[in-house]
């Protein structure tokens, strides 16, 4: 088990006496359920557990379907459902396909927020808390330019990126591309769909064999690329290409201590389940979402606030932790005040 | 009959002609294509890929297929890495665990599938989900990284700066296919099941233990894959296995398989692995767009199963005439 994982474990052991002492203050049951299983969401779970602990819901839940499935997420939701849950934070299996089990949901008198994905206008749930995928990638890559140094113009860099059917894909790509061309950096090549260890592997690792020499840098914005692309450039023991990667796998965060990659665009997921426990406590104790909001708007929706981003890099990777939850608190004051109306 | 025409109507002929015409298209293209870094590359995607269609292979051999192929991959490989990190299990006995798990799992679907009689489809796709289940109960989706040093250094070396360690596991694979297949009752028994099952039990072979053994065997050779590619990846990760089952099909089909049974060629499979590979590995050299990456492939394809589908279709025209 890795160290974040075992911090993980006592935290979440103590985080359970804790809550075990204290009674429930508000009869808010949340359950927080992702699309799929992924490690992604594995900080949803420390989120649920401290945010029942400091706001004294009744529970907040991590459940998650037992595949990327839109019918197996259903449902599981339909079950909590009936299992008394009341308030859902859910990444939608299918930005359309999933907005008629929120009708469901929100019709049996429940809560619903879009967490780390969102659904499409419109859509019963109160707002979309997320990433903003494209301004993460831009800025991972203004990051990659800024390791550059001075030299950055006309240097090529890879991009390695997910699943083509995620919407979120094609934005990463746009705003990766976006970046470069400001920078004077030309895109030599983008491989997307490599998001599973088996195709990524082969991939990635033929595409450095043959063009490692003629690239200068990379940037991923897939979990799985990052893990890939960090063990190959350890592999080959190439610190002449700049590598800026996305998401806090122990794989990446060792390159990035090793210097082999220079830094990681972490996400939020921590602040995400944390804040839409706390939002979703807050719609069923009778707030309402302000009209005058200042939401974000993106390709899917109108309300959408991002949960926030950073680039993770040696001068602060060992406190990584500390990065996600300085975010979530920057996120939450004033949350309340920004974005609900409560009498 | 000359050599020649005897090789001729070999399965592993058409294959082998594929793959010589596409490495000297992809070299002519790509002077980095035949480059020893490029070549280990090849050879690692080779190396794993090639159990994975073994395991497949085995089943098609007995006129089945195999969906939890990828699960039992996956649930080896989480095993694998899990029973290292968690229990400090030496690597050596977690391989040969995460091996029997394999086998334990390939048993159980051919125990079912002789017992009940209900088909291998139905049978496995619910262990496909029974598999797969039981891998997430154990992550939780988590992967795992205690990955000992010396698994990473198998799964980094090679011989000769040129062939990678983890093709020795499937070269062993590929003789004692071969070998069982090809030269023990036991592989004779396999093919005959699948020629013709109701003939092979007149025969008094043993139907329900013949499908039960070629079960355990793919799952066997699944769990190696899995294993292989935590050595390769240098991370357990809970979806190895998750897109195994295309590739498992296309390699052996493309090597001539037939998928009703009775007929399969080991070193045709290991070529239609090899032609797969080089598809993958030209995409990616000749930075085809992304969003049409899938039906390029799928294009290639289909034109490798039809090259050898037309040589097979010229022999037997030829031996008509003869």
């Amino acid at each position: 088990m890795t160290d974040f994982a075992r911090r993980i474990a006592a935290a979440s052991l103590l985080s359970l006496g804790l809550a075990g002492a204290a009674s429930a203050e508000s009869d808010s049951m949340i359950a927080l359920v992702p699309g799929g299983p992924n490690p992604y969401f594995t900080a949803w779970e420390q989120a649920g557990v401290d945010a029942a602990a400091e706001f004294g819901l009744a529970a907040s839940d991590f459940k998650v379907p037992q595949k990327w499935e839109l019918s197996q997420q259903n449902q599981l939701l339909e079950s909590l459902l009936s299992q008394g849950y009341n308030g859902f934070l859910i990444f939608p299996g299918d930005p359309v396909g999933s907005i008629s089990i929120a009708e469901e949901l929100v019709a049996n008198d429940a809560q619903v927020i879009a967490g780390a994905g969102c659904f499409q206008d419109p859509s019963p749930a109160a707002f979309c808390l997320g990433t903003d995928t494209g301004n993460s990638a831009y800025l991972g890559m203004q990051a990659l330019v800024k390791s550059f140094g001075e030299e950055a113009k006309g240097k090529k860099v890879a991009h390695f990126t997910g699943f083509l059917v995620d919407p979120n894909t094609q934005l990463r790509i746009d705003a990766v591309k976006k970046a470069a061309d400001e920078a004077g950096i030309e895109i030599v090549q983008v491989i997307a769909d490599i998001d599973a260890p088996e195709p990524a592997e082969e991939k990635i690792n033929a595409y450095l064999a043959a063009h490692a020499g003629n690239i200068d840098g990379i940037i991923t914005t897939a979990w799985v690329p990052s893990v890939v692309s960090a063990n190959a450039l350890r592999k080959i023991g190439d610190k002449r290409i700049h590598m800026v990667g996305i998401d806090h796998d122990e794989v990446v965060l060792q390159a990035v201590r090793d210097g082999f990659v220079h830094g990681t665009m972490i996400q939020n997921p921590y602040g995400q389940a944390w804040l839409g426990s706390f939002a979703l406590d807050k719609l069923r104790s009778g707030c309402t979402v302000k009209e005058d909001a200042p939401f974000i708007a993106n390709a899917l929706t109108t309300k959408f606030i991002d949960s926030g981003t950073a680039l993770i890099d040696a001068s602060n990777v060992d406190g990584y932790v500390d990065v996600m939850r300085e975010q979530t608190a920057k996120i939450y004051d004033g949350f309340e005040a920004s974005y609900l109306s409560c009498n | 009959m000359t050599p020649f025409s005897r090789i001729l109507r070999t399965d592993w002929f058409g294959p082998l002609i594929i793959v010589i015409l596409a490495v000297v298209v992809i070299r002519a293209f790509s002077p980095q294509f035949l480059s020893p870094l490029n070549i280990q590359v090849l050879l690692l995607a080779i190396a794993v890929n090639a159990l994975i269609a073994y395991a497949q292979m085995m089943i098609i051999a007995i006129g089945q297929m195999n969906l939890s192929v990828g699960a039992i991959g996956g649930l080896a490989a989480i095993s694998f890495a899990g029973m290292m990190e968690v229990w400090g299990i030496p690597a050596p006995l977690a391989a040969a665990l995460a091996l029997l798990i394999g086998l334990l799992c390939g048993f159980v679907n051919g125990v079912m599938i002789a017992v009940t009689g209900i088909s291998a489809f139905v049978i496995t796709l619910a262990t496909l989900a029974i598999y797969k289940g039981i891998n997430l109960g154990i992550t939780e989706a988590q992967p795992f990284y205690g990955i000992p040093a010396n698994v990473k250094a198998f799964g980094n070396g090679s011989l000769f700066n040129l062939i990678p360690l983890i093709a020795l596991p499937t070269l062993v694979a590929a003789v004692g296919l071969w070998f069982l297949l090809f030269r023990l009752p036991a592989g004779r028994f396999i093919l005959a099941v699948g020629g013709n099952e109701h003939a092979a039990q007149l025969s008094g072979i043993k139907v329900g233990r013949t499908i039960t053994l070629a079960h355990a065997i793919s799952g066997f050779l699944a769990a190696g894959a899995g294993i292989l590619v935590v050595a390769r990846v240098q991370v357990g990760q809970p979806s190895i296995g998750d897109d195994w089952l295309i590739l498992s099909f296309a390699a052996p089909v493309i090597g001539g398989a037939i998928l009703t049974g009775g007929h399969v060629s080991v070193a045709a499979t290991t070529l239609g692995v090899v032609i797969v590979a080089l598809i993958t590995q030209a995409l990616v050299l000749f930075n085809i767009d992304p969003f049409l990456v899938q039906v390029v492939m799928g294009g290639l394809i289909l034109v490798a199963v039809g090259i050898n589908r037309l040589r097979e279709t010229r022999m037997q025209a030829l031996k008509r005439s003869v």
